[in-house]
């Protein structure tokens, strides 16, 4: 039972690592059609609570790999899961840093460089819709949700102080009995 | 160990520190980077602080971690590593830059487990969700403004949207296909190449 999920965590998260272009944010929208819809690990919302999670951690965002590993397969999951979502793309930029830094600049790097954006671009409003699918809908959380891309579009306010925010504001919200899901 | 292979050489001659010192520089890095500070701290520790690296390899190391898949702080670190001491320094700074993060995020888990029973968990990581998703939205409106203005860029960007986002295909074939398709937009559009005809 639990061999065959560590094998499904590497093969669920592995592919992802070799593809993350545009980083941990852009694979979320597949992650959570993976580990939710194909292989029924978790609940919608229980990925909502792993994502919010990794959002208010330090570190990478991939390392939602770790968190899910760790709700499905316990410690070995989270380690086996570390490991598929960070060892292919380590070893793809392993082989490739010193072919790319020694190359010249070179139209086929130019053009690769500037590849990337409309694909990480789509990957990332995947990412965003897919959590918000599978949100609690209702005026507090979409009123948070505009407050919160907006300061982080416009302003420069750290993303870790708006996270601390945020959750005071709910808790306090929570206990005063003015909101739930 | 590992030549340097830099063409130019810095202001100062290199240095090549122990696997040891290696680990502590990024160890240090990896509790104290928290917050979007990684790459300053990354060039202060081996460009500034130590003479590891050169700065025009780090910034070349900085286009590569950007470039290819992955976590960009790890990739630099593992970059960072590969100048420095080779295999194992690019192995140590992964290490050295995931395992900080990786214990912190687990205690985080262990305490989720601890308090799922209570409904105001789930309430206030709805909210911290929201923040998370503005994150996301807010970057990818910056990376739009920064794209071509070409109708191709544009179909590539909604084509990957709607297929992974609405219709839910799988990420694999859609990037696999999507890559080699932005690629030969991005090849026929570059300004130098044209300019040169």
């Amino acid at each position: 039972m639990t061999d065959n999920r560590l094998v499904g965590l590497i093969l669920v998260f592995a592919p992802l690592s070799m593809l993350s272009f545009g980083g941990g944010q852009a694979v979320v929208a597949d992650m959570q059609y993976q580990v939710v819809t194909v292989w029924g690990w978790l609940t919608g919302p229980q990925f909502n609570d792993l994502f919010a999670i990794s959002r208010a951690a330090p570190g990478p965002a991939s390392l939602i790999a770790a968190l899910i590993g760790y709700q499905i397969a316990g410690v070995i999951g989270s380690i086996v899961a570390c490991i598929a979502i960070f060892l292919p793309s380590s070893i793809i930029l392993y082989f490739t840093a010193n072919w790319w830094q020694n190359h010249p600049d070179s139209r086929l790097k130019r053009s690769f460089e500037r590849a990337l954006g409309p694909v990480a671009v789509g990957l990332l409003f995947a990412g965003a819709l897919a959590i918000i699918q599978s949100m609690p809908m209702n005026p507090i959380t979409w009123l948070n949700l505009a407050l919160c891309t907006g300061v982080l579009y416009f302003t420069k306010f750290s993303p870790y102080k708006l996270v601390g925010i945020v959750a005071a504001s709910f808790l306090v919200l929570s206990l005063s009995g003015l909101g739930s899901i | 160990m590992k030549k340097k292979e830099g063409a130019s050489l810095p202001d100062r001659p290199i240095e090549t520190p122990s696997l040891v010192q290696l680990l502590v520089v990024f160890l240090k890095i990896g509790f104290f980077s928290f917050g979007g500070g990684t790459r300053p701290m990354m060039h202060r520790e081996t460009v500034e602080n130590h003479p590891w690296v050169s700065e025009k390899d780090f910034l070349a190391g900085f286009a590569i971690a950007q470039v290819m898949p992955g976590a960009n702080p790890v990739n630099l670190a593992l970059y960072l590593g590969l100048r420095i001491r080779g295999a194992m320094g690019a192995a140590i700074a992964v290490f050295a830059m995931v395992g900080p993060a990786f214990l912190i995020i687990m205690a985080m888990g262990f305490a989720y487990r601890e308090l799922t029973g209570f409904p105001a968990t789930h309430f206030v990581l709805a909210g911290v969700a929201g923040a998370g998703v503005g994150a996301t939205l807010a970057t990818g409106a910056k990376v739009t403004l920064g794209l071509d203005r070409h109708w191709m860029t544009a179909l590539i960007a909604i084509t990957v949207f709607v297929a992974v986002g609405i219709f839910r295909i799988s990420m694999v074939p859609v990037v696999i296909i999507a890559i080699p398709a932005s690629l030969m937009v991005a090849w026929m559009t570059d300004k130098e190449a044209r300019r040169d005809r």
